[in-house]
């Protein structure tokens, strides 16, 4: 156990912690726009950033990216001091500059008293901050269907070489994570088109019901030792079954 | 023949010598990337079958040095002939012959082939009497151009792996850390880190392995020194390597080379080999137990894989793109690992340091900066090139004196180091000693190396606006200060180029500026605003005449200038056919007009026009 | 001491408390959660079963989940969904056998029976005791040498 001060605050933390993790439990709001429990740490959007400082370094201070800083005995942490909280305006101000119609975004902004960009639009401008929330959980899950390209200014998120990606199982995931839904995917009837892929859906044979795709279902069973059956009924109908069963062996326990 | 033991280095050493001494005149010819580019090869070819024709007693081919960069790159290809020091510049192919026959054959010196001193037109027999060398220091780079480029007999004739062998035979890891620590050795790759304090913090942490990895990235726009090491003396990184690897215990170690630097591989991965095959490099060293390999990453043509992290992303082979290190990469770095990562330079003082002693390394340069540095002298200046200083040496002394002043004794305006992470000093601080601590202060850079000398025709805003637009497109793209914060900067020098901004502008660059150093991830976005920062402290006045009154000073920015034909114009016609637009119309003899409505002020009539008639404004 | 939940389908009724008294527990700002029990009809007579997670000992939703959001408390004995990790991939509702990782349209968000962390809801309003949280000897396993 360790023990820092944030805000003024006395607070215990697990040794190796990160930062933010102690400041979500102790229901201090710190903006997070890369932070997604499932993957490692990345420190892109930058609005995590807090200032601290310990006894020892003569009034020194530093600002660093609380979902990336292990916490450490005697640190003191302030979340919201004059500079981060410029940091933060200035960050979401760049943000509404080039993604200007993002609800998210826009709200966030808004809190901060952000209202409108005090930069040059961006010309084309889409709504992926590049938060690489969805690469990552991606790569994560084992797939590694889609990633960033390119650097500097014009990177984006995209399958390789712009094509249909090969491993992409159509699982969701990515979308889904998206802090400013910027992946589309639609479903028609017993479809789902994500990255210009389409996936056929298992359908639930007593119901009807759609579940997951066929794609995804067929790599759970192979590499996650699941049976294929399992997939064949919706959850629903697989409760029914279970109640079905119970139902038998109690009726016989009731005979006897 | 492979080396089993130190003694047997020694009889090597004592037998190259012996032989060596027997070569009287040797002929260097300089076979840096400059000479190369300038054709040195076919100089050699030529040489090679000229000796092989002509037979000269007490003269053979083994007395022809292929070397590395001898550093007056712009007057190249160079040919040097010791013992005197004879210096040739711009040899052509057609003067070899002349060269064997009057100054091989027969000690005369050709005229036409002399350096001439353009500060005072004399014709300059001897290199050591060039103002360009003498007042530089050379200590890393000495090889270059004595040696040929991977012999590794030449290395060993000039004391080469002798430091390797004391190491190993006579010192602990401590002490040569110790011995590091002591010789005030700073980081060359920019940001100056004590090497020794690396070493020590990397050897402390306990793991099943240590890397060494020498960062050959040199991403800097016009710096070259890296690749001069590495092309022209690839043992001496070596040897510093492996002497790194020994005082923090690695078995592996990696060179991470540019992608631009074919050469560089090519020459290391011989070097690699021979070394290998010497017994100095590989499984037990000199019949040591002490064991370490190299391998040879290529970069991803990427400014940002310079930085250490993602350079570490990159040998692993992932996506370049830094990370937080707030745990550092001596502790957890290559393959989590702890890593000790130096630049091309520091690795090549390390043998000369342990060699000559940390108390004579100490004494070159100032207390805080011990040692020399290598810079790549280009822009306005008479004499470019790769050049070695004394650290405390001023600008005034490199620019001046060693760069010989600026190009047709125009105004010295400024001087940028440090690339795209430094800044731009102006005449004021002519005088500041070039260390690691002034130029920090001044709010520029070391950086690798790069240093940029502008006249009065460069525009600063133009400058900032160049840096800024690299930087756009360099950056990983991964955090927003930097990938938008740069982007925005940028626009907004655009914006004053173009004579659209406000003096508010000026205040909203600054503070983005702030933003973008305290918010940004790695040292690019951290550094990235330097050049702008720095034209806006110093060169304030010419943003103010851009913004204020819509006047570009040095006639840079397009959009604030215009092309005028006055009456010097005599009517030659020579500006009407290159200008793109057909803009320019006039008769023989009459004086010419542009029509504003049609000039994209590409400059392209003001390039040819040899009256001087055709005014910027 | 070690508890187990035990359902007795003989002595269900049917009423639905046990859902309700789930709903409730699982509120998140106070808007009630998905019921993660449901008594169902068992087929037969007057007999219905209670169906929830039987936190199987070779679990096909651990199984399943590639982020690793899905962990086995080992004091309570119930496999927890860490929601903070959850991708909501759904391969955990598309795998379990039983139907009992449900998707929560509600909240949207994918939930499963954790045992309310040691003292479940259910059981507690039950009125018939067709559920229960009982303490159990374990007997230790003879390990065969
Ligand atoms: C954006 C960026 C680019 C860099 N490029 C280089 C480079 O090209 N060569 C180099 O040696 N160091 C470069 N560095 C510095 C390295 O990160 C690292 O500090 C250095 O290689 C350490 O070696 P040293 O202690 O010997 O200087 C760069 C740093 C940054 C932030
Ligand atoms: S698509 Fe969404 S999740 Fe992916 S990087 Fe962009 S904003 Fe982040
Ligand atoms: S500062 Fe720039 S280069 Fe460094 S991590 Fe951020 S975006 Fe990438
Ligand atoms: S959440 Fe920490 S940098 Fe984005």
């Amino acid at each position: 156990m360790v023990n820092l001060t944030i805000n003024g605050r006395i607070v215990q933390a697990k040794e190796g912690e990160m930062l933010l993790t102690v400041l979500r439990r102790e229901k201090i709001d710190v903006p997070a726009l890369c932070h997604h429990e499932a993957v490692e740490p990345f420190g892109a959007c930058r609005l995590c950033t807090v200032e601290i400082t310990k006894e020892d370094w003569n009034g020194y201070s530093n600002y660093v990216t609380s979902c990336l800083y292990p916490v450490e005995e005697g640190l003191i942490v302030s979340t919201h001091s004059p500079k981060v909280n410029e940091l933060r305006k200035t960050i979401l101000d760049l943000f509404l500059a080039r993604h200007p119609n993002s609800p998210e975004i826009r709200q966030l902004a808004a809190d901060y008293g952000v209202f409108k960009t005090s930069y040059e639009t961006v010309v084309d401008g889409n709504n992926c901050i590049l938060c690489a929330i969805c690469t990552r959980i991606c790569d994560t899950m084992g797939f590694h269907a889609i990633s960033t390209v390119g650097r500097g200014h014009g990177k984006e998120v995209a399958p390789p070489l712009h094509q249909v990606p090969p491993d992409c199982v159509g699982c969701l995931a990515c979308a889904l994570n998206c802090p400013t839904h910027y992946i589309e995917y639609t479903f028609d009837n017993n479809y789902l088109t994500i990255w210009d892929k389409k996936f056929e859906l298992m359908v639930c044979s007593r119901c009807g019901k759609k579940t997951i795709t066929k794609e995804f279902a067929e790599y759970l069973s192979k590499h996650r030792d699941i049976p294929f059956s399992y997939f064949e009924i919706c959850d629903e109908c697989h409760r029914k079954e279970l109640a079905a069963t119970m139902g038998q062996i109690t009726s016989w326990e009731r005979e006897a | 023949m492979h080396l089993d033991n130190p003694q047997q280095l020694i009889d090597w050493h004592d037998k190259i010598i012996a032989k060596q001494k027997k070569i009287k005149k040797k002929i260097l010819v300089c076979c840096g990337p400059g000479c190369l580019a300038n054709g040195a090869q076919d100089i050699i070819d030529k040489f090679k079958t000229v000796l092989k024709e002509k037979k000269i007693s007490g003269f053979t081919v083994e007395a022809l040095k292929e070397t590395g960069c001898h550093g007056f790159c712009e007057q190249g290809p160079l040919v040097v002939m010791e013992p005197k020091g004879l210096y040739y510049t711009k040899v052509k192919v057609k003067d070899v012959e002349d060269i064997i026959e009057q100054s091989i054959k027969n000690d005369k010196i050709i005229d036409r082939l002399l350096y001439n001193d353009p500060q005072t037109d004399k014709k300059i027999e001897r290199y050591q009497d060039i103002k360009f060398y003498s007042h530089q220091k050379k200590v890393v780079l000495n090889n270059l151009g004595n040696i040929n480029q991977c012999n590794i007999e030449d290395y060993i004739a000039n004391d080469g792996y002798q430091a390797l062998s004391k190491v190993i035979t006579s010192m602990s890891p401590q002490k040569v850390i110790d011995t590091i620590t002591k010789s005030g050795l700073r980081g060359r790759g920019g940001a100056g880190f004590p090497t020794g304090r690396k070493w020590a913090t990397c050897r402390k942490v306990e793991s099943d392995t240590h890397y060494v990895i020498c960062n050959g990235d040199e991403g800097d726009p016009g710096a070259f020194m890296d690749r001069a090491l590495m092309e022209g003396d690839p043992f001496s990184v070596l040897e510093g390597m492996t002497i790194a690897a020994f005082a923090v215990g690695a078995k592996q170690g990696y060179i991470y080379v540019r992608e631009e630097y074919p050469l560089a591989v090519v020459n290391l991965q011989k070097a690699i080999e021979i070394a290998n095959e010497k017994g100095l490099l590989g499984d037990n060293i000199l019949g040591t137990d002490f064991s370490f390999n190299i391998k040879i990453s290529r970069g991803a043509g990427a400014f940002v894989c310079g930085e250490s992290s993602a350079l570490m992303k990159s040998v692993a082979g992932e996506v370049g793109e830094p990370r937080a290190k707030y745990v550092r990469s001596v502790v957890k770095g290559l393959y989590d690992r702890p890593t000790v990562l130096n630049n091309v330079e520091t690795f090549a003082n390390v043998p000369i340091i342990i060699r000559k002693g940390a108390s004579w390394y100490q004494k070159i340069g100032t207390p805080k900066n011990s040692g020399t540095k290598a810079f790549s002298l280009v822009g306005k200046v008479r004499n470019t090139g790769l050049i070695e200083v004394a650290m405390g040496t001023t600008l005034r002394e490199i620019i001046y004196d060693i760069g010989g002043g600026i190009i047709d004794d125009r105004p010295f305006k400024a001087v940028q180091t440090g690339g795209p992470s430094g800044g731009c000093l102006p005449a004021s601080k002519l005088d500041l000693p070039v260390d690691f601590d002034s130029l920090n202060e001044a709010g520029s850079m070391m950086g690798s190396g790069g240093m940029i000398v502008m006249d009065d025709l460069t525009c600063m805003v133009d400058v900032a606006k160049y840096f800024l637009g690299f930087l756009v497109n360099e950056s990983c793209g991964k955090c927003v200060p930097c990938r938008e914060g740069l982007y925005q900067l940028h626009a907004l020098t655009v914006k004053v180029s173009e004579g659209k901004a406000e003096e508010a502008d000026l205040e909203k660059m600054e503070k983005l500026s702030e933003m973008v150093i305290i918010g940004s991830l790695c040292g690019l976005g951290k550094s990235g605003p330097n050049p702008l920062l720095s034209t806006i402290k110093y060169f304030r006045d010419e943003y103010m005449a851009h913004i204020r009154d819509k006047r570009c000073p040095a006639g840079v920015c397009r959009a604030l200038i215009t092309y005028k034909i006055t009456d010097a114009c005599t009517g030659c016609m020579a500006c009407i056919a290159p200008c793109p637009t057909n803009a320019i119309t006039g008769k023989k003899n009459e004086m010419h007009v542009i029509d504003q409505e049609l000039c994209t002020k590409c400059g392209a009539c003001f390039a040819v026009c040899r009256y001087d008639a055709i005014l910027v404004s | 001491m070690n508890y187990r939940f035990i359902v007795r389908p003989n002595l269900c009724t049917g009423c639905r408390t046990c859902e309700l008294a789930c709903s409730f527990t699982h509120s998140i700002d106070n808007i009630r959660g998905i019921t993660r029990i449901y008594p169902l009809d068992g087929g037969f007579k007057d007999l219905w079963v209670p169906v929830t997670c039987l936190q199987c000992e070779d679990p096909a939703c651990i199984k399943s989940c590639l982020v690793d959001a899905l962990r086995l408390n080992p004091e309570t004995g119930a496999i927890e969904l860490n929601q903070d990790i959850c991708v909501h991939c759904m391969a955990c509702v598309a795998a379990c056998p039983f139907g009992c990782s449900i998707f929560d349209k509600q909240h949207d968000i994918i939930v499963k029976c954790d045992l309310c962390g040691g003292d479940p809801a259910c059981a507690h309003f039950c009125p018939t005791k067709a559920l229960e949280w009982k303490p159990i000897e374990v007997k230790k396993k003879k390990v065969a040498i």
